[in-house]
């Protein structure tokens, strides 16, 4: 069904190459997640897909068929936007009726299929409202609603959730996933933040200038970063990575140790530091410690609330077991 | 409240003067339309300066409307106006997204087309009328001439010879007849406006949101569908506001039909005042006020139909 694969798909706007040629593939019913810092080419990778941009080489397979050369809306994917995009002179009805209006289907058939889409994303109060007396998350729903509809074979989400405020974002995170679950098609979705990716993904897409760092599972990401980049853009709070001697103690040029692998210990730890920042969420404590010898302040992360402020010192022992060790190319060893 | 006396005494000389200027004609007109006034009367000299004593009613009224003249001019009016907003509006949005894309020298030709709208009216009209469309010395007449001459030519032409004797010979169209004057004040006011449609609409086909058009791209929309279904929406606005402006400029038009024609057949209602005030100030008073009804009822009928696209 909508098995994605891209062969030395590349990308030029220009002289400039946006995108090396890279591989990749999309199992059917998959929830992929390309996700890397801005300008990492993660929404041109998506447009290529869409066929919203045309690709310098390469080809693009979707379904078995090599849709290079299709028209975008002959390739049988749906895209939610960033911006919703969805159009403004249109009720609601009519916005998530016109893929299908522009298939020439039959009206009755059209309201058949707009109710169903309605009714599942809880829109059918607002169906003859226009979209700029929607708030954002009904903005969204619609949005998505207008691609359900088509029955695609696989969605495309570029950051769908990136304008929307942090606690509607984690809802519609949870209704994305849900409509994953019931609909079982694939999905691509591009966003830069982390953990919206490791929530959402079956397979995680790190990129970065337009080249596939690492592809796995959340955990496979989070348990054995490949190299450099996607040990410091996996987790949160960032890995410590630290270079110097205490590196080389270990057979690497940089090691790195996830905050959350660094136990505060009474006394007889392995560094003594003294604590820059205290960050108390109730759940959890961020510590920043700044550790005599180390270039870089340490971020440790404890479980619930423990009673420690600025300038004090306190005894760390990290879990060795828990150690990356990075060669000099940035390459994971071991 | 005290502490407002003093910003509304600093108003007043602002709101006074205002008043004036728009009461004190207002109220003449209305005035001399209620009694007879005349310039020039060898029988009756007393109505040749305005006095209460010459009341005459709604006469001036009476007379005006049942004039033919009036209803032509009215006719005319309505011609000119609603053929010009209809040609500016449908070229404007035509030529609007012709130059929205990127082409070489853009930026010239942005500025070329922009330059009609700074040309004078009537510098217009005397080009338009003498150089273009001129039966015999014109551009018109050129063509004509040189279409005549070429089928005159291929007349003589071995195999489509007999096809082309069967053509009549062009005659041209002499603009500044009755009939036809009217379509020159249109062509020239339609040439002159429609930049201003351009500019209006251009700018506005510039805030197009562009993943609107993805999203329509990916849903299957064809071009005429896309310009259907999102372009000519978004153009609403913009285009009320061009119909609006162009409609309050247009019903006072008078320096392209003065040229054309001086009025031969082709008077609006302006220019239809504009003679009767030579002579009858009582009647050109009382069309005025006609006019000013005129104007109310389409400003109404387009603030509504503006009104309407902006609540959306």
């Amino acid at each position: 069904m909508g098995r994605i694969v891209l062969q030395k798909v590349s990308k030029k706007f220009g002289e400039i190459e946006i995108i090396p040629p890279l591989d990749l593939t999309i199992e059917d019913g998959e929830f992929a997640v390309f996700v890397g810092p801005s300008g990492c080419g993660k929404s041109t990778l998506l447009r290529l897909i869409a066929g919203l941009e045309d690709n310098t080489s390469g080809d693009i397979i979707i379904d078995g068929n090599t849709v290079t050369q299709v028209p975008p809306s002959k390739r049988g994917l749906a895209m939610v936007f960033q911006s919703y995009a969805l159009y403004p002179h249109m009720t609601v009805r009519k916005n998530i009726g016109f893929p299908l209006r522009m298939e020439k289907m039959d009206q009755a058939e059209i309201d058949v299929k707009v109710n169903t889409a309605a009714t599942s994303l809880n829109l059918t109060d607002y169906l003859d409202r226009k979209p700029g007396q929607l708030s954002g998350g009904q903005r969204q729903r619609v949005a998505i609603g207008r691609a359900i509809v088509r029955e695609p074979l696989a969605f495309l989400f570029d950051e769908p959730l990136s304008n929307l405020d942090a606690a509607l974002r984690v809802g519609m995170r949870m209704e994305i996933l849900e409509l994953h679950n019931k609909l079982k098609t694939t999905m691509i979705y591009v966003t830069h933040d982390q953990v919206e990716a490791m929530t959402m993904a079956d397979k995680i897409v790190v990129l970065q200038a337009g080249v596939i760092e690492q592809v796995g599972s959340p955990l496979e990401l989070y348990r054995a970063p490949r190299n450099l980049f996607v040990a410091g853009f996996i987790g949160s709070p960032k890995m410590n990575l630290i270079t110097g001697p205490l590196a080389a103690k270990h057979g690497a040029t940089t090691i790195g140790i996830r905050p959350e692998h660094i136990d505060v210990v009474a006394s007889g730890g392995t560094w003594e530091g003294t604590v820059s920042v205290s960050e108390h969420l109730g759940s959890d404590t961020f510590l920043h410690v700044k550790v005599a010898g180390f270039e870089q302040v340490l971020t440790v992360r404890s479980i619930g609330d423990i009673a420690v402020k600025h300038g004090d010192k306190v005894s760390l022992s990290p879990r060795l077991g828990e150690l990356h060790k990075f060669g000099a190319d940035g390459l994971r060893i071991g | 409240m005290a502490n407002r006396t003093i910003p509304r005494l600093l108003q007043t000389p602002a709101i006074v003067l205002l008043l004036f200027w728009m009461l004190v004609p207002l109220s003449m007109t209305l005035f001399f339309s209620f009694i007879r006034y005349v310039l020039a009367s060898t029988n009756r000299p007393e109505w040749t300066s305005p006095s209460i004593s010459n009341w005459r009613g709604f006469g001036n009224y009476q007379y005006v409307w049942n004039q033919d003249s009036f209803w032509l001019a009215i006719h005319n009016s309505l011609l000119i106006v609603c053929s010009i907003l209809f040609l500016t509006v449908i070229l404007g949005v035509a030529i609007a997204i012709l130059i929205n894309r990127t082409f070489p020298g853009r930026g010239i030709v942005r500025v070329l087309l922009i330059s009609p709208f700074f040309v004078m009216p009537a510098v217009n009209a005397v080009l338009w009328i003498n150089m273009l469309l001129d039966p015999v010395l014109g551009l018109q007449g050129t063509a004509v001439a040189g279409a005549n001459d070429l089928v005159a030519l291929l007349r003589d032409a071995p195999v489509v010879g007999s096809f082309f004797s069967l053509w009549p010979q062009f005659e041209p169209i002499s603009f500044r007849a009755t009939q036809t004057s009217a379509y020159a004040v249109i062509m020239m006011v339609t040439w002159q406006w429609t930049p201003f449609a351009v500019l209006i609409l251009m700018t506005s086909l510039q805030s197009e949101d562009q993943q609107q058009k993805e999203a329509a791209i990916l849903d299957g929309a064809s071009r005429w569908s896309q310009f259907r279904f999102l372009t000519l929406p978004h153009l609403a606005r913009p285009i009320a506001i061009v119909v609006m402006i162009q409609a309050i400029f247009h019903l006072s038009l008078y320096a392209e039909i003065e040229i054309v024609s001086r009025g031969n057949g082709n008077k609006n209602l302006p220019y239809y005042i504009g003679e009767l005030v030579n002579n009858n100030i009582g009647a050109a008073s009382a069309t005025g006020i006609f006019a000013v009804i005129l104007a109310n009822i389409v400003a109404i009928f387009l603030l509504r139909m503006l009104g309407k696209t902006l609540m959306e």
